[in-house]
């Protein structure tokens, strides 16, 4: 890994909108929205909008709301980071700065390295971050201070997030292939399709992009118990067979 | 003495599907000089410029480069072997986000600098290029000619020995021409071999030690350099290849 790809990938990150904005999304976006419905749920327990946010309810207090979070971060951040992973990779043809890349003592290989490398630093980020403004706002909203019992509903939300970004990092090949970030965008929204027609179809849990959501209590607290750590930890090989591919097709491709 | 050649082409040709865009083209610049590379609008200029960085791969034939006295092909390069290397081919290395100062010091990391040389090289090199005054403007707010100034600067910043730049003058107002034409005598002048593409005889080509005509693909002829009537000349020359067939194989 050579510090000048990594510096340059670091800032076009931290300067970049669409990063500001996916990450304001989820940051304060995901924790307002949990806290919102757990407020709901517990100020008009009979009303019909506590009706509505019920069967999203997993637990009570701080489970209830880390829950909340969870369920959010299985899709919101899935898509906040295909975007992002999309928009770095696929900017690069987009914007035509990719022959730029060519001829330098840097290898492209090592530039595609290095945005993996920022972007998973920024994913974990965002998802540790948006815990900790949930813990915020649900101290705002009357939960009082977590104890250590709520631990493992906070753990949960946060494997939920990093799991959400691995399964996110073969946006960055097909925005690579097909030369440009909305294809990359494009071939996100297939996996968000393709993911509800799967769960809908009971291919369950085994479809890596589905066992996150599942195990967060999307199809609710019973089907949240089925997932098993295998089914999850399928993120990981997806992500590396990503990253893989798409370090391969940046090392040999051309400039058209 | 003859000037050590910096960068070869040999014999290299590139096809896209049915269509032929460099056929059997050698080429070599040599340190110290500039050749400027004439030709119309798809004579096969910039494909034989991307061949020569790398960014195609020629069907057929083989680019060298001058490491250290050594000619070494392309394909067994090693990676640090590019630093001597700098390039601006259509698009400059000017992420809109970023100043035009995080532009030119990120180009100079990547090229090999460490961070205190990066800084002090493209503090010189965005006076030198006459950017000063758009430093710490984002490079989405600049207009055309200043983004290619950009590039330009990104390209020269490590003082590379062999400098390759397609259509340089692209969206310059004349004051930018000069600029960038005394900035190319100096780099030939400390010995870099320089190699300019135009589609016209411009203030750029004017000032080249070599003119190299290029049409559909091939190598057509030479021009004098400094001569008079150099339009005619050129025209003259494509039409003779364009009379003779000198089209794709």
């Amino acid at each position: 890994m050579s510090s000048p790809a990594l510096a340059m990938e670091s800032l076009k990150l931290r300067k970049a909108a669409v990063q500001r904005g996916a990450t304001g999304v989820i940051v304060f976006g995901v924790p307002a929205m949990s806290a919102g419905f757990l407020a709901v749920a517990r100020s008009d327990a009979d009303g019909p909008l506590a009706a509505k946010v019920a069967p999203m309810l997993i637990g009570v207090g701080w489970t209830a709301m880390f829950g909340f979070v969870a369920q959010a971060l299985s899709v919101g951040m899935l898509l906040a980071a295909g975007v992002v992973v999309s928009w770095s990779f696929g900017r690069e043809f987009t914007d035509g700065t990719f022959g730029a890349l060519f001829a330098l003592p840097t290898s492209r290989r090592s530039i595609a390295t290095a945005k993996f490398t920022i972007l998973g630093i920024w994913g974990a980020l965002t998802c540790m971050a948006t815990l900790l403004v949930t813990m915020l706002l649900g101290t705002l909203i009357g939960l009082g201070l977590p104890t250590t019992s709520d631990i493992g509903a906070a753990g949960r939300a946060l494997a939920v997030g990093l799991l959400t970004v691995a399964l996110a990092i073969p946006v960055a090949f097909v925005a690579s292939a097909l030369r440009g970030y909305l294809p990359g965008i494009a071939g996100l929204l297939g996996i968000v399709v393709l993911t509800q027609v799967l769960s809908v179809s009971g291919a369950g849990a085994w479809f890596p992009y589905a066992a996150p959501g599942m195990w967060s209590g999307m199809g609710g607290q019973e089907l949240a118990g089925t997932v098993t750590w295998a089914q999850l930890l399928l993120a990981i090989p997806v992500g590396l067979a990503g990253a893989l591919a798409t370090l391969r097709w940046w090392g040999t491709a051309e400039v058209v | 003495m003859t000037a050590t050649v910096a960068i070869r082409a040999e014999a290299v040709s590139r096809r896209f599907g049915d269509e032929v865009a460099v056929d059997r083209v050698d080429l070599d610049v040599r340190a110290g000089e500039i050749q400027a590379l004439v030709g119309l609008n798809g004579a096969g200029k910039t494909t034989l410029m991307r061949m020569l960085l790398g960014m195609l791969h020629p069907d057929t034939g083989r680019v060298v480069l001058n490491v250290g006295g050594r000619e070494v092909p392309l394909v067994g390069l090693a990676p640090r072997d590019w630093r001597q290397v700098g390039h601006l081919i259509e698009t400059p290395l000017a992420y809109g986000e970023l100043t035009v100062v995080e532009t030119v010091r990120t180009a100079a990391r990547l090229h090999g600098l460490n961070t205190a040389s990066a800084r002090s090289a493209a503090d010189a090199v965005v006076a030198d290029l006459a950017l000063a005054h758009w430093a710490d403007r984002r490079n989405h707010t600049l207009s055309l000619g200043n983004r290619q100034r950009v590039g330009l600067a990104c390209a020269v910043v490590h003082e590379p020995t062999v400098l390759v730049l397609d259509e340089p003058t692209n969206g310059l107002d004349p004051a930018g021409v000069i600029v960038v034409r005394e900035r190319l005598l100096r780099s030939a002048r400390s010995g870099a071999a320089v190699l300019v593409s135009s589609h016209h005889l411009d203030e750029v080509a004017r000032i080249a030690d070599r003119i190299t005509v290029v049409h559909r693909g091939r190598v057509v002829g030479t021009l004098p350099p400094g001569g008079f009537d150099l339009e005619r000349a050129f025209f003259a020359m494509v039409y003779e290849a364009e009379s003779a067939g000198q089209g794709p194989a």
